[in-house]
C-alpha cells in the first residue's frame, strides 16, 4: 500500500458469537491508531463508531441487542495491532472496525479469520483481499479502481489525444501507474510515454525534456506530493503545455506550496473529502457528528468503515441473524447496492468494495481546489 | 536539437549549484587536507536558515532588497558557524592523525544534520517563491529567470574567488598554505588566520548554494546535504581536489553529465554512472583533471 498517511484501515470486527445465548449485547471492536502519527484519523474512526452505536441504540439496537463498542489502540503499529487484535476476539467481538493503515489490518486479519471475526478496512493495498480470509471487507476502494478512474476520464472524458504516465519506483506508485497504464490502453487511449522519476531526487527536468519533446497534452502522476509539487513546477518551468493530475498521494497542501504559482491549473484525483459528499444520508450523518464533536470527520477514510459497519449490521438484521458467515455470504450475493455516506456500498466475492467514488480537483489561482468532476 | 540544448541549459544550473558547494570542499582539503564532511550538512542548514530570516527577520517581504539581504544575512551566519565548527571539531585535531579529523568531520555532518531536524522537523519544508516564474521561449529551449540567476551568480562568485585568490595578497597567503603550512608559517603568514578564511569563504558559497537549492527546487528536506554533499565532493575530486578552478570545472561537467545521462539513457541509472565516471577518473587520473601529479611526501 502507500505511505501511511494515505492508509487507512478500518478493520470491522465480526463478532463470531459463538455463544450468542449468553450475549445481551452486540460488541463492536474499533481498531485504530487512538495514539502516534494517526491519532487524527483514528479517533475519527473511534468518535464516527461511537456515533453510528448511539444512533442504533436509540432505535432499540440491532435485533434487540444494544450495540458496546469496544475501543483498542493499535497506535499504527503491526505489533500493538496483533495485540489489539488478539484482545479483541478475547473480549468476544463479533466485527472489528479499522485499522486505519493497511500495515495494522493486516498484522491483525488472520487473528479476525482464525476467530471467524468479521473486520472492515479501508486500506487500500490490493495484498489485503488477495489471502482469500472470509473475513475481511474493505469498505475503501483498491487502487486498481483509482486507476480505471482515471484512464476512463482522461480517454473518454476529456478525451486527450497523448497522454504520458509518470510514476516513482514505490509500490504503491508504480502500481497505480502500471495499472493505469492498462487501463488506459485497454481504452483505445493513445499513451505516448511511461516515465519513471526517483523519488526526492528533485531535479526531474532531464526526464521532462525529453517527455516534452513527445508533445503531450496530458500528464498522468502516480507518485507523492513531494515529488508531484516539483514535477509540477519543472513542467511549467519547461513550457510543457499538457494538463497535470496527480494521483491520490499528491492531494497535500504542501504540492500547492511546492508548486507555487505553476500549481494553478494542476488537477487532483482523489476520493472526495467528507463536505462534497452529495448523499442524504452523508449530510445527515456529518451534521450529527459535527453537532456531536464539534467538527468535521478529519477525512472521508473514518466514513467509509462506518459504511463497512453498516452494511455488516443491516446484512444481520436481513438475515436475522447474528452469524458472521451468514452476513458476508450475504453482502457478496446483494442483489442492490445499500446507499452509503460515501456511495452505494457492495462487495465482491474477494472482500473488495464494488465501484469507486473518485473527484477531480482543479487547483485555483488562490491555491484551493475547485471539484471538476465527481464520478 | 533543441532537447540537447534545453539538457545542457538544464545540467549547467545544476552544475553551478554543484560547483559552488565543491569550492567549499576543494579549498578546506587545499589547505588542510581534510575532507570537510559536514560541508554539505551546512550547505542544507543555509536553506534552513534563509529560510526563517525570509519568515522571521523579514516579515515575508519579496522585494528584491529582501532576496539581496536573505543571501546576505544567511552568508553571514553560516560564515559564522563554519568559524565556530572549524574552532571546534577540526583546530584540535589539527596535529592528530588525518583520520581523527575526518572521523570528526562525520560527526560534526551527524551533529548538524540532526540539529536541523530538532530545529525546523523531520518534514519537508517548502521555500517561498521568491524569484517569479518567469520563463522565456528561445526557438523551443525554455529558460526560466531562477535559472538565469543561478548562472550568472554563479559564474561572478566564481570568477571574483578565482581574483581574489590569484591577484590578492591573502588567496597569495591561501595558496602558500595550501602548499606547504610550515614554510608558509615561516614567511610570516597566520596559518590560524588563512584557515579561518577559508571557512568563511567555503561556508559562505555554501550558503548561496543551499539558497540557489531552496529558490530553485523549492522543497528542502533536514538530510538532503547528504545528497548534496556527496555529488559536490565527486565534482571536487573530478576537477582535482584542492584546485579552485577544478571544482568550478568538476561541478559543471557532473552537471552536464547527469543531466545528458539522465535524459538520454535513464533518470535511474544517472546516479550510477555519475559514480563510474568518479572510478574511471580516479583510475585514469587520480588527480582530478586540474589537479596537478605531486610526487607524495616520504
Amino acid at each position: 500500500m502507500n505511505r501511511c498517511t494515505r492508509s487507512i484501515l478500518v478493520a470491522v470486527a465480526v463478532a463470531l458469537l459463538a455463544v450468542p445465548a449468553f450475549a445481551d449485547t452486540l460488541k463492536v471492536g474499533v481498531q485504530a491508531p487512538i495514539t502516534g502519527s494517526y491519532a487524527n484519523e483514528g479517533q475519527g474512526i473511534e468518535n464516527g463508531v461511537q456515533l453510528l452505536a448511539e444512533q442504533i441504540n436509540a432505535k432499540g439496537g440491532v435485533m434487540g441487542k444494544k450495540i458496546e463498542v469496544i475501543v483498542c489502540d493499535d497506535q499504527g503499529t503491526a505489533m500493538a495491532a496483533a495485540i489489539c487484535a488478539k484482545d479483541l476476539v478475547n473480549k468476544g467481538v463479533s466485527m472489528v472496525i479499522g485499522s486505519y493503515t493497511s500495515t495494522c489490518a493486516e498484522a491483525a486479519q488472520k487473528t479476525y479469520f482464525n476467530a471467524g471475526v468479521l473486520q472492515t478496512s479501508d486500506g487500500t493495498a490490493d495484498s489485503l483481499t488477495e489471502k482469500g480470509y472470509w473475513t475481511f471487507l474493505r469498505n475503501s476502494f483498491p487502487n486498481s479502481a483509482e486507476a480505471a478512474f482515471v484512464a476512463n476520464y482522461l480517454v473518454k472524458v476529456k478525451k486527450y489525444k497523448r497522454i504520458v504516465v509518470i510514476s516513482d519506483f514505490s509500490t504503491y506508485a508504480d502500481g497505480l501507474a502500471n495499472a493505469a497504464e492498462a487501463a488506459i490502453k485497454e481504452l483505445g487511449g493513445n499513451l505516448v510515454s511511461r516515465d519513471k522519476i526517483k523519488a526526492d531526487s528533485q531535479n526531474f527536468t532531464p526526464v521532462l525534456t525529453n517527455i516534452k519533446s513527445k508533445h503531450p497534452d496530458a500528464i498522468f502522476f502516480a507518485g507523492y506530493y513531494s515529488d508531484g509539487g516539483q514535477l509540477r513546477a519543472q513542467q511549467m518551468a519547461l513550457g510543457i503545455k499538457a494538463d497535470f493530475y496527480g494521483g491520490d498521494a499528491n492531494d497535500n497542501p504542501d504540492f500547492v506550496k511546492l508548486a507555487g504559482s505553476a500549481a494553478k491549473g494542476a488537477f487532483i484525483v482523489n476520493v472526495p473529502s467528507p463536505d462534497v459528499l452529495p448523499y442524504d444520508i452523508a449530510k445527515t450523518f456529518i451534521a450529527d457528528y459535527q453537532k456531536k464533536y464539534g467538527e468535521m470527520p478529519p477525512s472521508i477514510w473514518g466514513l467509509m468503515n462506518i459504511d463497512g459497519m453498516r452494511a455488516i449490521i443491516h446484512a444481520m438484521e436481513q438475515n436475522n441473524s447474528f452469524d458472521t458467515r451468514k452476513a458476508v455470504d450475504y453482502l457478496h450475493n446483494m442483489e442492490k447496492p445499500l446507499p452509503g455516506i460515501t456511495g452505494p456500498i457492495a462487495f465482491a466475492k474477494d472482500g473488495n468494495r464494488k465501484g469507486g467514488a473518485y473527484v477531480v480537483k482543479r487547483v485555483q489561482d488562490d491555491g484551493t481546489y475547485a471539484t471538476e468532476y465527481v464520478q | 536539437m533543441d532537447i540537447f540544448l534545453q539538457q545542457l541549459a538544464n545540467g549547467l544550473t545544476i552544475g553551478s549549484m554543484f560547483a559552488l558547494v565543491a569550492l567549499g570542499y576543494t579549498m578546506v582539503y587545499g589547505v588542510m587536507r581534510l575532507i570537510n564532511f559536514a560541508h554539505g550538512d551546512m550547505v542544507a542548514a543555509s536553506a534552513f536558515v534563509g529560510l526563517t530570516i525570509y519568515t522571521q527577520v523579514m516579515g515575508q517581504a519579496t522585494s528584491l532588497v529582501a532576496v539581496i539581504a536573505i543571501f546576505l544575512l544567511a552568508a553571514v551566519v553560516m560564515a559564522i558557524i563554519g568559524v565556530i565548527l572549524e574552532r571546534l571539531a577540526y583546530r584540535p585535531l589539527r596535529e592528530a592523525p588525518r583520520l581523527s579529523a575526518v572521523v570528526s568531520a562525520l560527526g560534526a555532518s551527524l551533529i548538524i544534520q540532526n540539529g536541523i531536524m530538532l530545529i525546523w522537523g523531520p518534514r519537508m519544508r517548502i521555500f517561498p517563491e521568491l524569484v517569479p516564474q518567469v520563463y522565456w521561449d528561445l526557438g523551443g529551449v525554455v529558460i526560466s529567470l531562477i535559472q538565469v540567476i543561478i548562472l550568472a551568480l554563479s559564474f561572478f562568485l566564481m570568477v571574483g574567488l578565482y581574483l581574489f585568490v590569484e591577484k590578492t595578497r591573502m588567496g597569495a597567503a591561501i595558496r602558500a598554505s595550501s602548499i606547504d603550512q610550515d614554510a608558509a608559517r615561516l614567511m610570516g603568514i597566520n596559518v590560524n588566520s588563512v584557515i579561518m578564511l577559508i571557512f568563511i569563504i567555503g561556508s559562505s558559497l555554501g550558503a548561496v548554494g543551499g539558497l540557489f537549492i531552496g529558490l530553485y527546487y523549492r522543497g528542502i528536506t533536514f538530510n538532503m546535504g547528504w545528497q548534496y554533499g556527496l555529488y559536490a565532493f565527486i565534482a571536487a575530486i573530478i576537477g582535482g581536489i584542492g584546485n579552485i578552478p577544478g571544482a568550478m570545472l568538476g561541478g559543471m561537467l557532473l552537471g552536464l553529465f547527469n543531466a545528458f545521462i539522465a535524459g538520454y539513457v535513464s533518470s535511474t541509472w544517472a546516479d550510477a554512472f555519475t559514480f563510474i565516471l568518479l572510478i574511471v577518473i580516479l583510475i585514469v587520473r587520480p588527480t582530478g583533471i586540474l589537479g596537478e601529479r605531486v610526487a607524495e611526501k616520504v
